[in-house]
């Protein structure tokens, strides 16, 4: 029994570890009130490019370092079109999407079944990623910049007012937030399935998305919603013979789960609210 | 329309005809279902399109890559438009699409793998492994310590039933008390499930695993906590060369020579196709037996299989050696083994195939029922 | 530095200007991953602009991507108009299909049935949009994640019933439904794909939302919810029931798209991921490029259709792996939004 519980633990923090990264990193630009969907293609890109460096190179390192960079880039693509030239948010995210996992699918075609020399443990993953999951709690709440960034969220003409670079704030929140789901990836390419494969992040960088807003935008909450989500994603399968559910049914439960306890908190009123700036460009003398 | 275009077709076709006839090519298409780049279904059954392009010097081949089940037929339009004179649907869900191709395209030759319609200018063809599972089931239940073989399974169809079944007879031929356990995770290719899935059967006390998915995520699982398993239709001891016992390697390329020698010979004209089903196994060398090709069983492994006894008609054997009597004997033109020879009853204890008889071609295309051993859900199982 | 002013009212010449600056970018930057795979750009182009606007064949094709776009994103544009971001039309299509699929499969055909099975994938499209819609309004928790999350569970669904209880007998144990009766079957143009009476509903539902949006009551609350939430509580307008409307509205749409899909294409139900092939998806740029105006998916939804139609050509004509479609369309979105947000701007060197 305790065993079991041990090992579906382990299960949760390895399956939880890439969705706690992708949520942290998106709760942070979220917080700065940007809206990245592009989760999903900057993941894929992340896995890609870890994977590629650590094949040519047998840097795992370079490889994590690189995937960062590939993230934050492409974030940065989403930032130039969203901030500077103020094109729809939402829009934009999904065609990051739709560019990542293209770009990923069509450059990674030579390393399809290519193998890893030595795979990367997990565990500095998870453990990077809860350090990170406090760190980030700790900056938002108990620093000045975390101050600036969630002003800039919440009341950007106000931060703005203050002398804060509103513009600035948000693009370094967005490579942030790429940058962690580049990461995610790495993770995914290099410990989780060392290899790579056309359309590996399976929809992970979406339950991300999803997550942060499950969790309330709280960064100490997201390690509880990886966590969950990572058990019931591993229960569905460990649980597949010991209910009358139908099999096909019963892989829907993570998502019905969320979709529950989200309306529990709803009705309860305990759900965390968004940042008020969410998703509206700011600029100077406008409204 | 385009009339200089028109001019220059013409103009084209009639100096190729009036180069030397016999240098003209055939040309073969082929639709897949998924991409070409990952190592499962679809590139297998490019990797036979390029050996069969190596073997035939006269033919020109085009292919077309994640092709959804509902374009089929729009994608065979075109590709008979650009001269295709065979084209091959490599997925059981272009079946129906297909057939209507074939109907709209008398004098164009089609193969459809896994199904079951054909028509006067349509052949089926499938290789099958359920030999093969039963080989490696044997080695299965030699190899597991706890009696308990993991199953990683992609869909409930006949064709992962008849496998499944096969795996778990071999495994209980050796040791009778061994269960082969199943989960399901709907999907062809889905790393991140067939990882959950594979964590959960060793959670579950199983310390072998087989599996059928289109990545080669179980074999690193399993290899990574040290546990045996068995590769799936491509070259997978390499993810894991210490722990990947044997495994199930396909050659489609037995079957499209063949096939594309008889259509350039006229054997396969249209018009005579009607009764052309290639049901192809180990005797045509369409599948083989091994992680990898040219080893059929990891030696990392030999010894122990040596060691492991099992009981074939009162006699003591080395489960080794009667892994490879019966890869000799399926092997062979006249096969006498067959893991579906009666009697054989289903899990809930109904009889399935009577004493004397072996199961058909149809019957293996359409079997519903598992072997006793298998446990875990089995969608449309009959009662 | 580069500094943006807005320019409430562009003139039309630099917003056309600046739209087809952009595309020209698109296409130049697209040309460059042609290139770089090894095929000339203008060879593609020409091949891509012959094989999908210039011969039968490839109009047919264009058409039948059309299809399902044209509903989805008439529903979407209308739920945008209302700040209802519902990106679960991938899930409400194949939850429509489900229920179209019921129709066909349990009722005796007749003459009744294909409208029936119309009516039954609204219906069932649209109450799979109600919870999500009913969450919003009621308890303010977002759509964007209820709406993604029920995808899944609607797959899952499909997945269900497929390898289930609705396995087909003449399948041979393969995860279809039986295929539907003739009755149950829409007609198609000649030897294409083009299931045309789903084109003519996809125009009556545009145009009968473009309608409703502008020539009614219910239109103006629905304008002045999705404008200004506040303002319309303040106003008294059912907020509630304007969201919950909207998403059985847009949910409604994307089920006729599904069932379109069952009855002209496949004519069984089968696995989801092939059955809905992303329209969802596409459709939320098809509704956005419409810009509120349900009409005006008449032009957006031929476009993508292009672009998806010219990708499977890509596909077949030069062998290009199935992601170059991907990259065409993230490529060409991100420079058309781009381009639309830049005609609102004026450039401005220097501070």
């Amino acid at each position: 029994m305790i065993d079991e519980m041990l090992q579906a633990l382990l299960r949760a923090l390895s399956f939880g570890t890439p969705l706690l990264l992708a949520c942290l990193g998106t709760l942070v630009n979220e917080r700065a009130g940007v809206v990245n969907l592009g989760v999903e293609g900057m993941m894929a890109l992340g896995a890609l490019t870890a994977f590629s460096v650590a094949t040519e190179t047998e840097s795992l390192w370079l490889a994590v370092a690189l995937s960062l960079v590939a993230g934050a880039l492409a974030a940065l693509l989403h930032g130039f079109v969203t901030l500077t030239l103020r094109a729809n948010a939402y829009v934009s995210g999904l065609a990051l999407t739709m560019l990542g996992l293209g770009v990923s699918g069509l450059l990674g075609n030579r390393y399809e079944g290519a193998i890893l020399l030595e795979p990367a443990p997990e565990l500095p993953f998870t453990v990077a990623a809860g350090v990170l999951a406090v760190g980030l709690w700790a900056f938002l709440y108990a620093t000045r910049p975390g101050l600036v960034l969630r002003s800039v969220g919440e009341n950007p003409a106000a931060a703005d007012v203050l002398g804060v670079s509103v513009g600035g704030v948000r693009y370094l929140a967005v490579a942030f937030g790429g940058a962690l789901a580049g990461l995610a990836g790495a993770f995914l390419s290099l410990a989780y399935r060392p290899a790579w494969t056309d359309g590996m992040t399976a929809g992970l960088g979406w339950i991300a998305v999803a997550l942060v807003i499950f969790v309330g935008w709280s960064p100490l909450r997201a390690v509880l919603g990886s966590l969950f989500f990572g058990l019931l994603y591993y229960l569905q399968f460990r649980l597949q013979d010991q209910s009358r559910v139908p099999t096909e049914l019963f892989a829907a439960m993570p998502y019905l789960l969320v979709v529950g306890v989200l309306a529990l908190a709803g009705l309860r009123r305990t759900q965390g609210s968004a940042p008020a700036a969410l998703g509206k460009p700011y600029h100077r003398g406008e409204r | 329309m385009k009339s200089p275009a028109l001019w220059l077709v013409l103009l084209a076709l009639s100096l190729a005809g009036s180069a030397r006839a016999e240098d003209a090519k055939l040309k073969a298409c082929f639709v897949y279902v998924g991409p070409v780049g990952d190592i499962g279904w679809s590139h297998a059954h490019d990797e036979a399109r390029k050996l069969t392009m190596k073997a035939l010097p006269w033919l020109e081949t085009q292919y077309v890559e994640s092709v959804p089940e509902g374009q089929a037929l729009p994608v065979i339009d075109r590709l008979v438009k650009g001269g295709c004179q065979v084209v091959f649907t490599t997925s059981f869900g272009f079946m129906d699409q297909t057939l209507e191709a074939a109907r709209k395209y008398p004098k164009v030759v089609f193969a459809h793998a896994t199904g079951f319609k054909r028509a006067p200018n349509m052949a089926t063809y499938m290789a099958d492994f359920y030999q093969i599972y039963y080989l490696n089931g044997l080695m299965a239940g030699a190899l597991t310590k706890t009696g308990k073989v993991g199953y990683v399974g992609a869909f409930p169809i006949p064709e992962l039933k008849r496998h499944i079944s096969a795996f778990a007879m071999g495994v209980r031929a050796v040791n009778p008390q061994a269960t082969v356990n199943v989960k399901w995770i709907s999907a062809w290719v889905s790393p991140v499930k067939a990882r959950e899935a594979a964590e959960a059967l060793m959670a579950e006390g199983n310390d072998v695993l087989a599996f059928t998915e289109d990545t080669a995520t179980v074999v690193q699982v399993a290899g990574r906590k040290k546990v045996p398993s068995f590769a799936h239709y491509s070259p997978m001891q390499r993810f894991a060369p210490d722990f990947v016992v044997s495994g199930q390697l396909v050659h489609w390329e037995k079957i499209y020579i063949d096939f594309l020698s008889k259509v350039r010979n006229g054997t396969y004209a249209p018009g005579k196709l009607q009764e052309v089903d290639y049901w192809w196994l180990l005797r045509e060398g369409a599948v083989e037996m091994g992680g990898q090709p040219g080893v059929p069983i990891n030696p990392k492994f030999v010894d122990a299989l040596k060691k492991a006894q099992m009981t074939v008609g009162g006699k003591q054997v080395s489960v080794h050696d009667r892994v490879q009597e019966l890869l000799k004997d399926m092997s062979s033109s006249k096969p006498g083994f067959d893991p579906f020879t009666g009697p054989l009853q289903d899990r809930h204890g109904a009889t399935r195939v009577p004493a004397g008889k072996t199961l058909t071609k149809e019957e293996l295309n359409q079997m519903q029922w598992v072997a006793p051993g298998v446990t875990g859900p089995v969608a449309d199982e009959p009662k | 530095m580069i500094r943006l002013e807005q320019e409430p009212r562009p003139r039309r010449a630099k917003v056309l200007g600046v739209y087809l600056g952009m595309g020209v970018v698109a296409f130049a930057l697209t040309g460059g991953v042609f290139a770089a795979y090894g095929v000339s750009p203008w060879e593609v182009y020409r091949a891509l602009l012959e094989g999908t606007l210039g011969e039968r064949q490839g109009l047919a094709e264009v058409l039948r991507r059309t299809l399902p776009l044209l509903l989805i994103g008439g529903g979407l544009t209308l739920a945008f108009r209302v700040g209802f971001f519902n990106i679960g039309a991938e899930g409400q299509l194949l939850m429509g299909a489900v229920g179209g699929t019921a129709v066909a499969l349990f009722l005796p055909p007749g003459a009744l049935s294909l409208p029936l099975m119309f009516l039954a994938g609204a219906v069932t499209g649209g109450l799979w949009a109600l919870p999500a819609a009913w969450l919003r309004s009621r308890v303010d928790v977002n759509e964007i994640l209820t709406t993604l999350m029920l995808n899944a569970v609607a797959s899952s669904f499909v997945l269900y019933l497929v390898s289930g209880p609705w396995r087909g007998e003449q399948v041979q144990g393969y995860t279809y439904t039986d295929a539907f009766p003739d009755a149950a079957s829409l007609p198609v143009l000649g030897e294409t794909l083009v299931h045309w009476p789903t084109g003519v509903l996809g125009v009556v539902v545009a145009l009968a939302l473009q309608v409703l949006l502008t020539r009614t009551s219910l239109g103006y609350a629905l304008r002045v919810v999705g404008a200004s939430p506040r303002a319309a509580r303040y106003a008294g307008l059912p907020t509630q029931r304007v969201v919950l409307l909207t998403g059985l509205l847009s949910g409604g749409a994307a089920g006729l798209a599904g069932v379109g899909e069952v009855a002209g294409i496949h004519h069984r139900l089968l696995d989801p991921t092939q059955l809905s092939l992303g329209y969802g998806f596409t459709a939320i740029i098809v509704a956005w490029l419409a810009r509120g105006h349900p009409a005006l998916v008449l032009l957006t939804a031929p476009l993508m259709g292009v672009i998806l139609a010219g990708g499977d050509l890509l596909k077949i004509s030069f062998n290009m792996p199935f992601r170059v479609i991907d990259v065409f369309s993230g490529v060409l979105l991100f420079c058309l939004i781009s381009g639309e947000a830049l005609a609102r701007y004026r450039v401005r060197w220097g501070r």
